[in-house]
């Protein structure tokens, strides 16, 4: 492999596990943003996704012919892609029950309890998962390689897994579709007014017990949906929340609290230069995130877009 | 009134009262139940010989993570800032111990603790310098993302011995010397549990001070409103980084004996931020509101932890379960319901009057779970637009 494709290699890389982290911290990062609460479960969300993604990804993908010819495999991810839509769709449910039955009766309250309330949910929920999943880790073998023998960046003579190149993908459309639901629907603008003023938009008649549930719920919809996606090349376990959840804090303080243009930017910058930091040098890998947000916070204290509430 | 300086009897409103420091007098009853739980901590080891549900290293840990909570209770009860990355200075404390000990062989107790609290207060330093330049919920997240960042640097590095840890076994005696002696390893955990109980009743007058100080009033009066503590003159960002650092170097304490107790750091229980969440449940568990609450969370986390890892393998959603009933039901905490006017104090004495009661809590339990459920539908209806 010369320098060049390497780089390349890398970048890409980079770029996808920064999606990934986009999709995991956009859901904080609007539920913080408007509920005004720092939900530690959210990584258990993202957990609970990849949990219920090996399930129906793997029923859905033991339904269809194997990889084989081009149809089949544009068949095969297709349903793959289902299965992560429908996880996505199971996690809205989920969402809704937790933000209605824990959060609903603790808004007023002094914010140290909500802390605790979401510290609670992340160890019932990785508990529910070991319950139901077992304490031994899952692999989905056969999506991640069946994706892969699909040729597309082989091509062009680099060697890249396909899977990752959906990814990105994905990723892409699905922020194209976040930044148009914000700016373009009513229900986004209705969200937007209730993260700027909640009394305000209380005033001209916004249900905001609503919107905070639907937030919710969006919330669990993505993180279930990285979940899903997310679990092909890796494997389901029990503490696979804990890295994410961080990492997403760590994108929210370099994007700005609360904005989610900076959650996007900050989510590709944190995913492309700690893989550089990987290539480069490894035992940065854990640390090269961090060291990305203590320069951010020296530097530009308020993050890059710093909105303090305001979203698009 | 008499003995000014040396703590003794004093009289107040026509009761006798006994006198610990400057202010701190505590009533008979207060003093009684402050020499029995003295007592109690003090024959631990005894009874811990006796008994083998009890082990004299889980409530040494027990006191030790306690130690940790008074300290973030600083934060938590006068500053209302909720750290969650308190798990860091435990966490350098530990390591600042091992490390010297594994490393650069230094043994003496003393040192290895006066250097756990020189690191401790750099590194609290510097991180509350960081993170306190936000507040409410994003300077708990900057807290917790620095928590992280210590663990990640020390599992990443050989030099900490990644996720294997580092021994506290220095000398030729293969544990730290305490006052130079060179103890048998039974001896040496009893001495050093006397040792901890000794900084830790120094801790808590020091503590009791600290709080009932002009500096703590002004804490106190930060966390009640900042703009306002701003306007009538209290520097405020100084007072809250102070007050980071103490709270800091209390944890630092606490890791470095850990260190020596537990005689091998690994950077999972000290580091990661799982623990930071245990610190803080400890102090909500005992009673944020109080003094000793958190010290009494930490015993009985910890004494829970140990026991409850023996019967399921469902540990974690217990603790999660007991968190949902202190934050919906005990707010106040254990220490602190307990106390007259407490919800715990009511019930006990409701069921006393009427056993029956009981039947009333059931219902009432089954009533909302019912509402619970209904409403849950209605919301997934009103989400998805079906009628």
């Amino acid at each position: 492999m010369t320098g060049l494709e390497t780089f390349v290699t890398h970048t890409l890389h980079g770029i996808q596990y920064g999606f990934v982290l986009f999709l995991i911290a956009s859901g904080l990062t609007i539920v913080l943003g408007i509920l005004d609460v720092l939900n530690l479960a959210h990584g258990e969300l993202f957990a609970l996704g990849a949990y219920v993604g090996f399930t129906i990804i793997g029923y859905l993908t033991g339904l269809v012919a194997p990889p084989t010819t081009l149809s089949t495999q544009l068949v095969f991810l297709g349903v793959v892609l289902l299965g992560a839509a429908l996880t996505a769709a199971i996690l809205v449910p989920v969402g809704v029950f937790l933000e209605t039955t824990f959060f609903k009766p603790i808004y007023g309250r002094d914010e140290v309890y909500q802390i605790v309330l979401t510290f609670a949910l992340l160890l019932i929920i990785k508990d529910v998962n070991k319950l139901i999943w077992g304490p031994s880790p899952l692999r989905l073998q056969d999506a991640y390689g069946g994706i892969n023998s699909i040729p597309v960046l082989s091509r062009v003579g680099l060697t890249y897994p396909t899977y990752n190149v959906v990814i990105i993908v994905i990723g892409l459309v699905t922020v194209a579709g976040l930044f148009w639901f914000f700016n373009r629907t009513k229900t986004g603008r209705i969200i937007r007014a209730t993260a700027i003023n909640r009394e305000m938009a209380t005033a001209i008649g916004v249900n905001t017990g609503r919107t905070f549930t639907l937030v919710f719920a969006l919330g669990a919809f993505f993180a279930g949906f990285a979940g899903a996606l997310a679990l092909p090349p890796r494997f389901a376990s029990l503490d696979m929340g804990a890295n994410p959840l961080v990492l997403s804090f760590v994108v929210i303080v370099i994007g700005g609290l609360g904005s989610l243009r900076g959650a996007f930017v900050a989510a590709l910058l944190v995913g492309v230069l700690s893989r550089w930091a990987i290539w480069q040098y490894p035992p940065a890998e854990l640390a090269a995130p961090f060291a990305i947000m203590a320069i951010v916070l020296l530097v530009r204290p308020e993050g890059l877009f710093g909105t303090w509430g305001e979203m698009g | 009134m008499s003995n000014r300086s040396l703590p003794g009897l004093v009289s107040r409103d026509g009761e006798t009262r006994v006198r610990v420091t400057k202010g701190l007098e505590l009533t008979k009853r207060q003093s009684m139940l402050a020499l029995v739980g003295l007592l109690v901590v003090f024959a631990i080891p005894d009874i811990a010989t006796v008994t083998p549900s009890l082990q004299l290293t889980v409530v040494h840990q027990g006191l030790l993570f306690g130690l940790a909570a008074v300290g973030l209770n600083l934060l938590l009860r006068h500053t209302r800032l909720v750290s969650f990355g308190h798990a860091a200075f435990f966490g350098t404390g530990a390591y600042t111990a091992a490390v010297l000990a594994a490393k650069f062989d230094v043994a003496s107790f003393s040192l290895l603790l006066i250097a756990a609290m020189v690191v401790a207060t750099l590194v609290a330093a510097i991180v509350g310098y960081l993170s306190l330049r936000h507040t409410g919920l994003y300077f708990s997240l900057l807290t917790l993302a620095f928590g992280q960042l210590l663990y990640a640097l020390v599992q990443g590095q050989s030099f900490f011995g990644s996720s294997d840890g580092l021994p506290v076994r220095p000398g030729a005696a293969r544990q730290p010397l305490i006052f130079g002696l060179a103890l048998d390893s039974e001896a040496y955990a009893v001495i050093l549990y006397y040792l901890t109980v000794i900084i830790l009743v120094v801790s808590l007058v020091v503590m009791w001070r600290l709080v009932n100080s002009p500096f703590g009033n002004a804490l106190d009066a930060i966390g009640q409103d900042r703009t306002r503590a701003q306007f009538i003159g209290i520097p405020v960002q100084r007072y809250v980084w102070i007050a980071f650092v103490i709270s800091g170097v209390y944890g630092g304490v606490a890791g470095a004996l850990y260190a020596m107790v537990q005689q091998h750091v690994r950077p999972g229980p000290v580091l990661y931020f799982l623990r930071s969440g245990d610190i803080l449940f400890m102090a909500i568990l005992g009673g944020f509101q109080t003094l000793l609450g958190p010290l009494v969370g930490g015993v009985l986390l910890v004494f829970l932890q140990d026991v409850g890892r023996d019967v399921t393998a469902y540990f974690d959603a217990l603790t999660g379960v007991a968190l949902l009933i202190i934050v919906f039901g005990l707010p106040r905490g254990l220490v602190g319901s307990l106390r007259a006017g407490g919800l715990l104090a009511a019930a006990t004495r409701d069921f006393r009057e009427n056993p029956a009661v009981v039947g009333e809590w059931i219902s009432a339990a089954v009533t909302g779970i019912v509402e619970a459920t209904r409403n849950w539908l209605r919301d997934v209806q009103s989400i998805l637009g079906v009628r």
